[in-house]
């Protein structure tokens, strides 16, 4: 839970923070790292590093399955890591957390068990022109086998959704809407709760792929009143290759599992099998223990540090850090939306994006360039690839301001 | 260090001035060449003559690594045989990836681009102009890209 002292809550003390993750004291190319690729995976402090070792170390065992010790703690703690992710996201119960490989495969999973049973030929799916490929792309798959057709909500050149032209593109035929709730690409936060009242209007079900939200805001999945909600531990200072997806009990309930396999069975038999309960029902097979403990770690050490906290902190660095890109002569920021993470992209006249990111990676700082898997953000911009740099709560000023001293270095150099 | 190596004044001088950077009267080969993943888009253009590349051109954007190859590699196409592009190719690649090998005198200036094989994320950008050549030779001729 937040500390709150006497009343006021405290700033974060980003370099007692810093202490926390160990890979920020190396070294890249002899300079100090400056690890500004956040959104594409954040840090790991040493909770999370140690949950796992821990783990490993001491009760290695499978969860669900003996009633040996170890096989005990393994399952007690693959299971606190659930209550800790229902807490992260303000669900109803445990039953609507399912463990999956990460966002993309949380969507895949709503693809394949919520709407393809049901779908058929002329049906729609919306989702918005700044998706990641993961909430894109699954649904091509499914238009593609069924006949089913995907329509874009479309976003102004601030890089914001145009909420008001999403009535018009809502029909009988829609199925689902797929929304990003902060887009990795421009920054933008997007107004899922009211895009969500909009779609309960119309029964719709709504979709929100939370993978950088998580990270920077409280998330209460009941307020947004969404239906399903998909995130990744690795944005979250969690590990890789585990995350969860959210969804309404009653939908997970109707849904017919997606993988056959282990622990998500009753009773098999040759003559008919029948199905765990939630969430094991979509949990096929032996799970990422190590990775689902390192997970509840994350949360509980963003529950310790306070995301709140954490948000200021990096709203700061990202209010300094806009001014301060602003001012650089040729340099465009493509995303300014009125309600930004702490996300920048931008383009250097003169200076490909590739090129920036090699020469500033020389001078110690880590960034993103390239399409950062939204193509079709980079074809409504006109950009064939963009530079981003992404802020977490270890980041300093100090860094943006080294991170711009590169940035020139790279432009006297290619100019 | 490596990375003065890399964007040295010659790299640097083809990607402000690149040679050959325009379209082509009468290209009987072209093909795009697309790297989404770096946001490098070019465009090859060329005129084959009885299996001779008598003139060699590129267009688009892309980064200074991918300019450069592209650039250097248009001086060097012309009076070459098409059908051994395929193994220059080949030869060209391996300088990149073992910088122990000797340079190969017959590629010329673009033995420069070797420091890329330093840097293993963008060996990728100096093999698009090459990818590109080929599968313009490897198309019909006069097929719009």
């Amino acid at each position: 839970m937040e500390i709150v002292k006497s009343g006021v809550r405290e700033q974060l003390d980003v370099l007692r923070l810093r202490d926390q993750f160990p890979v920020l004291s190396r070294e890249v190319h002899g300079k100090p790292l400056v690890y500004l690729d956040n959104a594409a995976t954040a840090q790991r402090p040493l909770a999370v590093i140690e949950a796992m070792d821990r783990f490993y170390r001491e009760y290695n065992a499978n969860v669900h399955r003996g009633v040996h010790l170890l096989s005990v703690e393994a399952s007690e703690a693959f299971e606190q890591s659930r209550k800790a992710v229902r807490r992260l996201l303000n669900a109803r119960s445990e039953r609507e957390i399912v463990f999956t490989r990460g966002t993309t495969e949380a969507i895949n999973l709503v693809a394949n068990s919520f709407l393809r049973p049901n779908l058929k030929a002329g049906d729609e799916i919306l989702v918005s022109h700044m998706e990641h490929h993961s909430n894109i792309v699954p649904w091509q798959l499914l238009c593609e086998q069924t006949g089913a057709v995907l329509k874009v909500m479309p976003i102004n050149r601030q890089g914001e959704l145009l909420l008001d032209e999403v009535e018009s593109l809502i029909s009988e035929r829609t199925r689902l809407i797929g929304i990003v709730h902060v887009s990795n690409a421009l920054g933008t936060v997007n107004p899922v709760a009211e895009l969500c009242r909009l779609a309960k209007r119309h029964d719709v079900p709504v979709l929100v792929d939370g993978a950088q939200a998580t990270p920077h805001e409280k998330v209460d999945v009941q307020a947004l009143g969404c239906d399903f909600y998909a995130l990744s531990a690795h944005k979250m200072y969690g590990p890789t290759g585990i995350g969860a997806l959210w969804g309404r009990e009653e939908l997970l309930e109707a849904m017919p599992p997606w993988q056959g396999g282990g622990e998500m069975i009753s009773r098999v038999s040759f003559d008919g099998t029948t199905w765990n309960d939630l969430p094991h029902k979509f949990e096929a097979g032996t799970p990422n223990i190590a990775g689902s403990i390192g997970f509840g770690a994350a949360v509980k050490w963003l529950e310790e540090v306070g995301v709140t906290r954490i948000a200021e902190h990096e709203a700061k660095l990202l209010d300094y850090a806009t001014k301060r890109m602003l001012e650089v002569e040729g340099l465009t920021i493509i995303g300014q939306a009125a309600n930004k993470g702490p996300v920048i992209s931008f383009t250097l006249d003169g200076v490909h994006p590739n090129d920036l990111g090699t020469i500033i990676d020389h001078h110690g700082v880590a960034i993103r360039t390239g399409h950062h898997c939204a193509m079709p953000v980079m074809q409504f911009f006109g950009v064939p690839a963009t530079a981003r740099v992404s802020f977490a709560c270890y980041n300093l000023r100090a860094e943006i301001d080294h991170f711009l001293d590169a940035l020139e270095k790279a432009r006297t150099m290619l100019t | 260090m490596a990375l003065d190596q890399l964007y040295q004044q010659t790299i640097l001088e083809h990607n402000r001035k690149p040679r050959n950077y325009g379209h082509l009267t009468g290209a009987t080969h072209a093909a795009r060449g697309h790297d989404a993943m770096c946001g490098d888009d070019i465009l090859m253009e060329l005129i084959v003559e009885d299996g001779c590349i008598r003139q060699a051109a590129f267009s688009g954007d892309a980064c200074a690594v991918t300019k450069a190859t592209a650039s250097m590699l248009t001086d060097w196409l012309p009076g070459r045989q098409a059908s051994d592009i395929a193994d220059w190719s080949n030869q060209f690649q391996a300088l990149l990836k073992d910088h122990t090998l000797p340079d190969a005198p017959e590629l010329a200036d673009l033995n420069q681009l070797r420091p890329v094989s330093q840097f293993p994320a963008r060996v990728r950008n100096a093999l698009l102009p090459w990818t590109t050549t080929l599968r313009a030779l490897n198309q019909p001729e006069g097929t719009n890209p």
